[in-house]
Order: C-alpha cells, then sequence, then structure tokens
C-alpha cells in the first residue's frame, strides 16, 4: 500500500499548479469566454507544448504514459483553476476512446495530431431517451458497402468546435443491449450534420446534434463492428474518475477560498471567521472535499489494481461529488455573503461547475441506482 | 382550533380566484417574466390588484388598506400562488408602507402613500453598503445638515431594482456621537436627484436585478427624513420585520412544488416519469412535509399579527425556515430540469430558451441561493433566535 505521489508526479502537479497561477486569472477566464470558440486555442497550444496532452497516451503511441494517477492530478489542478480548455472531452474522453481502440491506422494517423493539439475530438454519448445509460442508443448506422449510414441524435455534445465526433451507434441489437455498438469518427463539419450550439452555465459550448444517414467509411470505425461497448465502459470509468478529480480541486479550492475570505471580511468589528458558526461550516466543506478525495483514491486504486469492483467505487465517488460538491458550492456562496451572489466573484462558477460535472455521465441519482444495483441485485 | 372556511370567506376566495383568472393573463404572465418588460408589467399587475384594493392590503382601512384577517391574507396568498401570479414588489408596498404609517409625518403620509400603493412611485431599499451588511450599523453613507437641507455622499450595494426606482429610502449617518445605532437617519431619496448614480451588478443567474448606488453631494430636503434625526435605526428595525415576513415565499414554495410535482408527472425532458420512481418520491415527500409545517407557521404568524401582536420571534423563524424550503424546492425543480437546466441564453434563440422550464429552473436555483443572504441573512437570524428566544 503506497498513496504517495512519485517525483515525477510532484513535478506534474507542480508545473501545472505554477504554470495555472501564473497564467490563468479569473479575468483571464473571462475573457477566454468572450473568444467564439468557447476557450483559448492559444491555451490549448501551450498546453500542448508543455507535453500535457499526451499525459494519458502509451510511450508506444508517442504518449507519456501517465495512469489515471497522473491524469487526476492535472485534472484536479484544472477544478481549483476553472480551466475551462476542452481536455476532459478531447484528452481523457475521446483521446483515450482512439488510443484504445484497435483500428490501427486510425491510431497511427490521428493521435500525433491529438498530442500536438491540432485536432480535437469529442464523444457524443448522450442521446434524448437514454438516460445517461451509456447502452442505451437508438442511433443506428446501416452498412451499405464499405460505408455505414447513420441516424439519430445526441445533446450536449461537449466541445462544439471539435474537429470530429465519436459517434456510438447501433449495428444490431436492440435498445439496451450492450452488444451491437459500434464507435464511429464522423467529421464535425461534413455535411448532413445539423448542429445546434450553446453556452452551458459553466461557459462551455456545447451542442446537439441531428444526422439522417449520413455516410461514414468503414474504415473510420475504431473497433470490430458491434464491439464498442467494452471500450466506451471502460473510458468512461476512467473519465469519470478524472472528471471527479476535478470536482475535488474545485472544492479543495472553495473551501480554502471561503476560509481566507472569513479570515479578512470584518463585520461587527471582528473578522467573521472568529464565529463559531461560521467555523464549523468552513470545517464541514473541509470535511467533505477531504471525503471526497478519499474516494478519489479509492476509485483512482481500484483501476490501478485492476479490480473487479471499479464499476461500483466509481458510481460511489460520482454519487458522493455530485452531493458534497454542489453543497460545499453552496455553502461558499452563503458563507461569502452579496459577494457569493456575484459574478465578479468566481465563487458562483465554481458552483456552476460543479453542478455540471454532477450532470455529465449520469447524476447523482443514476450513479445511486447503478450502486444499489451493483451491490444489492447482482 | 380549526381551518375551516366561513360562508364569507368562501365567497372571497371565490371572488380573488375569478378576479385572478380573468387578469392574470398569459399575455401579462409573459411580460412580467421578461426583463424587458418587467417593469411596466408589473406596474400595470399591481395597479389592477390596487383596483381591488388588495395590493396594500396589509395596510390600515384610514390609508387604503384591507384590514384583512389571517384567513384572508392565507386565500389571498394560495389564490395568487395558484395561477403563478407574484404578489407585489415587497420595497414599497410591504417594507416602507408601515413605516410611513407608523413614523411618518402628515405631509410625508400624503405625498407617499397613495402613490406609492397605486405603484406609481417605486421603492427601492438602500440599506447595505460594502463594509456594512450584517453590521447594518457599521454603515458609513453620511447626511450633513446644511440649513433646510442634508448633503448626502456614500454608497449603497446590493440595491435590488435600483436600476427601475424611482424613489430609495436609505439609512444614513447624521452624527458619530454614542452607540452607531444613535447615529443614523432614515431618509426618502428621489432617485432622480442630482449627484445619483446607479451601476449594475450580474448575479450568478447570470441577470441584472442588483446595484450599486452611488451618493455625490446629493442635496435633500430636512422634510424628507422619517421621524427624528439619528432615531432612524429604531424605523429601520421596525421594517425588517415586516421584509422578513414578506420574504419566507410561502406561496411561491406552494406553486413551485406543484409545478415539481407536474413535471415530474409528465417525465421531465428526458421521457421518464420521474414520480414513478420510488427515490424520487421519497425526496419530493420530504420537502412537501417540510412546506406543510412551513405553511402552518405562516398561519400561525398571521394570526398572531391578527390578534394585535407586531410580528417578533416567529418572523425570524418564519424567515429562516421560507427560505430553506424555497432552497429545497429550488433544487428540486433543477434537479429535475434535463439537459436545458445547464443552458444559458447568451448566443442562442435567447426568447425560446429563456421560457423553457430548464432555464426557469436554472435562474430561479441560482438567484434563490441569496434568500438566505438578504433580509438578514440566515446566520444571523440563528443569532436572533438563540439570543432572544433562547436566553443563549
Ligand atoms: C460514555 C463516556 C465516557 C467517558 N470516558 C471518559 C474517560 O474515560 N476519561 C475521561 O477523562 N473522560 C471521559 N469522559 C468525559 C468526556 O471526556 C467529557 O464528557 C467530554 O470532554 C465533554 O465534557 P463535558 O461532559 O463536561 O461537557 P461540556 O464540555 O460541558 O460540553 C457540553 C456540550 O458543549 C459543547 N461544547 C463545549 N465546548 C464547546 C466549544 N468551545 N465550542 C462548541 N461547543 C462546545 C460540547 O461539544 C457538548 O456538546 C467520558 C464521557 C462519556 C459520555
Ligand atoms: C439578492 C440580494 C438582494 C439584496 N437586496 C438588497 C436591497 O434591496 N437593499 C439592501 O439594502 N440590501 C440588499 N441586499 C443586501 C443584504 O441585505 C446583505 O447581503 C446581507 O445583509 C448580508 O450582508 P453581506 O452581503 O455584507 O454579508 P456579510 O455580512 O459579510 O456576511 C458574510 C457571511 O457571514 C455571516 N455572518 C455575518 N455576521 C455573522 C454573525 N454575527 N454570526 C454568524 N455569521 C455571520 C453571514 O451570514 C454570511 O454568511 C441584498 C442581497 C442580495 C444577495
Amino acid at each position: 500500500m503506497n498513496f504517495s505521489m512519485t517525483e515525477e508526479q510532484l513535478m506534474l502537479k507542480d508545473s501545472v499548479a505554477k504554470y495555472l497561477q501564473d497564467t490563468y486569472s479569473a479575468e483571464h477566464r473571462v475573457n477566454i469566454l468572450k473568444q467564439t470558440r468557447g476557450y483559448s486555442a492559444e491555451n490549448w497550444q501551450t498546453f500542448a507544448d508543455l507535453g500535457w496532452l499526451t499525459v494519458p497516451f502509451a510511450e508506444e503511441d508517442g504518449g507519456f504514459g501517465g495512469n489515471i494517477s497522473d491524469v487526476s492530478i492535472i485534472m484536479e489542478e484544472f477544478g481549483s483553476a476553472l480551466v475551462i480548455e476542452p481536455f476532459w472531452s478531447g484528452v481523457v474522453l475521446a483521446g483515450q476512446l482512439i488510443a484504445r481502440s484497435n483500428n490501427d491506422s486510425l491510431k497511427k494517423h490521428l493521435m500525433p495530431t491529438l498530442m500536438s493539439g491540432e485536432q480535437l475530438v469529442s464523444f457524443a454519448f448522450l442521446e434524448p431517451q437514454s438516460v445517461f445509460m451509456l447502452n442505451h442508443l437508438t442511433t443506428t448506422a446501416t452498412k451499405v458497402g464499405d460505408n455505414y449510414l447513420l441516424s439519430g441524435e445526441k445533446r450536449v455534445v461537449l466541445n462544439a468546435t471539435a474537429d470530429s465526433i465519436l459517434i456510438p451507434a447501433r449495428t444490431a441489437g436492440d435498445g439496451s443491449s450492450e452488444q451491437g455498438i459500434s464507435l464511429f469518427l464522423v467529421d464535425a463539419n461534413g455535411p448532413g450534420l445539423q448542429r445546434d450550439v450553446y453556452r452551458l452555465m459553466d461557459g462551455q459550448l456545447a451542442m446537439d446534434i441531428r444526422f439522417d444517414g449520413i455516410q461514414v467509411s468503414s474504415a473510420r470505425m475504431l473497433t470490430a463492428e458491434g464491439e464498442a461497448f467494452p471500450l466506451i465502459s471502460e473510458v468512461v470509468s476512467e473519465a469519470l474518475v478524472a472528471l471527479c478529480a476535478e470536482a475535488v480541486g474545485a472544492m479543495n479550492h472553495l473551501y480554502k477560498a471561503t476560509a481566507d475570505y472569513c479570515r479578512t471580511r470584518e463585520q461587527f468589528g471582528v473578522a467573521i471567521g472568529t464565529f463559531q458558526a461560521l467555523q464549523h461550516r468552513i470545517v464541514d466543506m473541509f470535511m467533505a472535499t477531504e471525503q471526497c478525495r478519499s474516494l478519489l483514491m479509492r476509485a483512482q486504486c481500484s483501476i490501478l489494481d485492476g479490480s473487479s469492483d471499479i464499476q461500483r467505487d466509481v458510481a460511489a465517488l460520482k454519487v458522493m461529488i455530485g452531493k458534497h460538491g454542489r453543497h460545499v458550492a453552496e455553502e461558499a456562496v452563503q458563507l461569502h455573503g452579496g459577494m457569493g451572489m456575484s459574478n465578479e466573484m468566481p465563487i458562483g462558477i465554481y458552483l456552476k461547475r460543479l453542478m455540471m460535472i454532477d450532470s455529465y455521465l449520469g447524476n447523482k441519482d443514476h450513479h445511486r441506482r447503478q450502486f444499489c444495483k451493483l451491490r444489492y441485485c447482482a | 382550533m380549526h381551518t375551516k372556511l366561513s360562508h364569507q370567506e368562501l365567497a372571497f376566495q371565490e371572488d380573488v380566484r375569478v378576479f385572478m383568472r380573468e387578469n392574470f393573463t398569459p399575455e401579462l404572465a409573459e411580460k412580467i417574466a421578461h426583463p424587458a418588460t418587467f417593469k411596466s408589467a408589473t406596474i400595470e399587475w399591481q395597479k389592477r390588484l390596487d383596483s381591488r384594493g388588495w395590493a396594500a392590503n396589509g395596510w390600515p382601512e384610514e390609508h387604503g388598506g384591507g384590514a384583512w384577517s389571517a384567513t384572508q391574507k392565507y386565500i389571498y396568498c394560495n389564490e395568487l400562488a395558484a395561477v403563478g401570479a407574484p404578489d407585489v414588489i415587497p420595497m414599497g408596498i410591504k417594507m416602507l408602507g408601515p413605516v410611513l404609517y407608523s413614523y411618518g409625518s402628515e405631509e410625508q403620509k400624503q405625498k407617499f402613500l397613495p402613490a406609492t400603493k397605486s405603484s406609481d412611485m417605486w421603492w427601492c431599499q438602500g440599506y447595505s453598503e460594502v463594509g456594512a451588511g450584517s453590521d447594518l450599523a457599521a454603515l458609513k453613507t453620511r447626511a450633513v445638515r446644511d440649513g433646510d437641507d442634508y448633503i448626502v455622499n456614500g454608497a449603497k450595494i446590493w440595491t435590488t431594482y435600483a436600476q427601475y426606482a424611482d424613489w430609495i429610502f436609505c439609512l444614513v449617518k447624521t452624527s458619530d456621537e454614542g452607540r452607531p445605532q444613535g447615529c443614523i437617519s432614515f431618509l426618502l431619496i428621489d432617485m432622480k436627484t442630482p449627484g445619483i448614480s446607479v451601476s449594475p451588478i450580474i448575479s450568478i443567474d447570470e441577470e441584472h436585478h442588483l446595484n450599486e448606488v452611488h451618493f455625490e453631494n446629493v442635496r435633500i430636503p430636512v422634510g424628507n427624513r422619517i421621524g427624528e434625526e439619528n432615531q432612524g435605526w429604531t424605523y429601520a428595525k421596525a421594517l425588517l420585520t415586516y421584509e422578513r415576513t414578506a420574504i419566507a415565499g410561502v406561496a411561491y414554495c406552494k406553486h413551485t412544488l406543484e409545478k415539481v410535482r407536474k413535471l415530474a408527472s409528465q417525465g421531465g425532458e428526458e421521457s421518464l416519469s420521474l414520480l414513478d420512481d420510488v427515490d424520487f418520491q421519497a425526496r419530493l415527500a420530504d420537502v412537501e412535509i417540510e412546506f406543510m409545517a412551513l405553511e402552518f407557521l405562516e398561519l400561525r404568524v398571521l394570526s398572531s399579527i391578527d390578534n394585535g401582536e407586531a410580528p417578533g420571534m416567529e418572523s425570524s423563524l418564519l424567515k429562516l425556515k421560507g427560505s430553506e424550503v424555497q432552497q429545497l424546492v429550488q433544487t428540486l425543480l433543477w434537479d429535475i430540469a434535463g439537459s436545458s437546466g445547464g443552458m444559458v441564453p447568451d448566443m442562442h434563440d435567447a426568447k425560446a430558451l429563456w421560457e423553457c422550464q430548464g432555464n426557469v429552473a436554472r435562474r430561479e436555483y441560482m438567484f434563490g441561493r441569496a434568500a438566505t443572504i438578504y433580509g438578514g441573512s440566515n446566520e444571523v437570524q440563528r443569532n436572533i433566535i438563540a439570543k432572544y428566544a433562547l436566553g443563549l
């Protein structure tokens, strides 16, 4: 048993933290949001130059060879600074789906451009009826000669300016079968893809997409036909852990920022942090963050150990992050008084980000149901 | 002890119900909901209520109030809530009104009460300052006597709807001697007076409700002071208890819970009927049970006012519990909103999205976080109960 970080991990953590501290201020973020992409292309290039976009990928693919802990280190720092660049959706989620697929020629061609920051991919997992179940798919892919014709509808596809989109679709099987799901790489700007772009409350640009019979070459299918589900399931589990690491970073920032504020804000002639009623609240924020961190480490361990409890541990983590994440942020708003309600302070943005994190890939209610299924109904 | 309605009360209920149906039209509701038409539509709505003598129903009869019983107030609020109609904006009629008729001079009553009642005078509340929130007595905006005028300098913050207001009622410092509470005066200030400027604060619901109001050498006639110089604190405190009773939001909770129930039975946006889900049922039940108790707490407060007692400790309790239940209800509403709950209408078809249920849920949840902060934060309310009710 060992929970300490390696030398290399400490260096990674320090360098990400230092870079963000020097450059990623709240004002910087506000300026980024004014750009049409919803994130800064310049920052993305810097992330690439610093090698961060290679961290999760295997050395033989040209990556850094990092594991879920390394990815979580970056995500936690990103959460703490509210980084808006699409690292999670583009690298951790879509990038890993490509990297772990067995379409070698596609991989060879695409991975270098992902790691250099030239290309961005997004993964379109949510359908109107799917209620967060990755196997509840109605999008269809029909084989015609060497191509597939894809028809369907996907919601809340993150990073609306991605160059391509990974679309899971049914080549066989019924509504919720895990068999018969295939995964296609589709040009995001190609003909026949209707896009409805909007902004989410955490600042990101997302979109709903619709397509009716768009043509995709079978060379752009990531696994053998109908066999994409295990890949999706594995990558999504890890991506959930990484996302929760971001949440822990945000929570960590919030309890510290709130403690700092209460140390300096004076009312009734004293710092409000001297009121015991507030002290206990901040202690509870801290405790909630540490509870989440423990589950985060537990989930990482089960992935690294190849445990059979990965699904359960990930579900437990997502439940707690959903519950405590919002609560910690609500408390931060409350203890900042009027300042917490103003968009001039970033406190509210952390609240919005944590609420969006809860909604991605299944909220706390969904994951609690999954947890119950795994623990009590197996 | 009973809650049965008498024949007269039933008739009153029917009267209000019919009025709401005929006057709170979908067109008016839509106009009130949109920022661009909010002010004019709100005034129109309040004028309609006033035409029946209902806008200032809590005022004494001699000033055009309704002299309503607790039961009538309860019936009225329920009928408002049933159609989702807003009660009057509280600052003028509910907060300042009682101060005016209790402490104002004859001249002030004549000048301000009728125009306030008819919504021809839109008021905002200038209490809080950057350094004076919970510790209101620490305020620094100063009024210096100059002949028959005061010269006011300073700034107020978090002033709700100052961008719409014709007048602001302000607490200002008029002395440096003795306890800070004994140095404060209560002034009525015309927002058009030279030297006043208003700057917006965007809140976390991405909307503009809040403002900073700056005063630079603003000249105010001494005749606009309520009561005695340096006695403003007494009047302000009386007003706060009315404010707290007004912001418990019980009728709003009832209406919103009804909405949650309806949306959940339709199955939200993701096509699943939530009301069939036992988990969700249990969550909703927990909130409804809290609400049922809250509803009766409000009745207890109303009936004690009925018996001639000023709202006191119960108003703190009502504000505390009311704001907490509001937030529980808003959280439920957001949780069932589905993916549209996260969208903001800054680039999309703004009007369509504005009206979409998820968007309403987002805005109400976000702005609702303030209910435990304004009107005396919930922490401060708990301090008050601990000290004055429990002797701690
Ligand atoms: C079952 C049991 C076994 C015990 N065994 C031992 C033992 O083996 N050896 C031994 O030495 N003692 C023992 N104790 C005593 C125990 O350590 C004391 O009960 C404890 O320290 C609390 O002190 P008190 O009972 O005087 O309560 P108080 O200190 O009077 O506390 C009363 C309440 O006030 C709260 N409170 C006190 N100070 C503060 C503060 N500053 N801020 C906020 N809240 C505060 C407390 O949390 C508590 O809720 C035992 C007690 C129990 C109940
Ligand atoms: C949406 C909104 C609308 C508003 N509208 C108006 C308006 O129209 N007019 C107006 O004058 N004001 C208005 N306010 C201001 C409101 O009254 C103040 O925000 C409130 O009094 C709290 O003051 P503050 O924001 O300075 O917070 P602070 O007083 O700095 O409080 C910060 C935190 O410390 C806690 N705290 C403070 N003192 C104590 C204590 N003794 N013990 C324990 N905890 C304590 C508070 O509860 C809070 O959690 C509005 C505020 C909001 C958010």
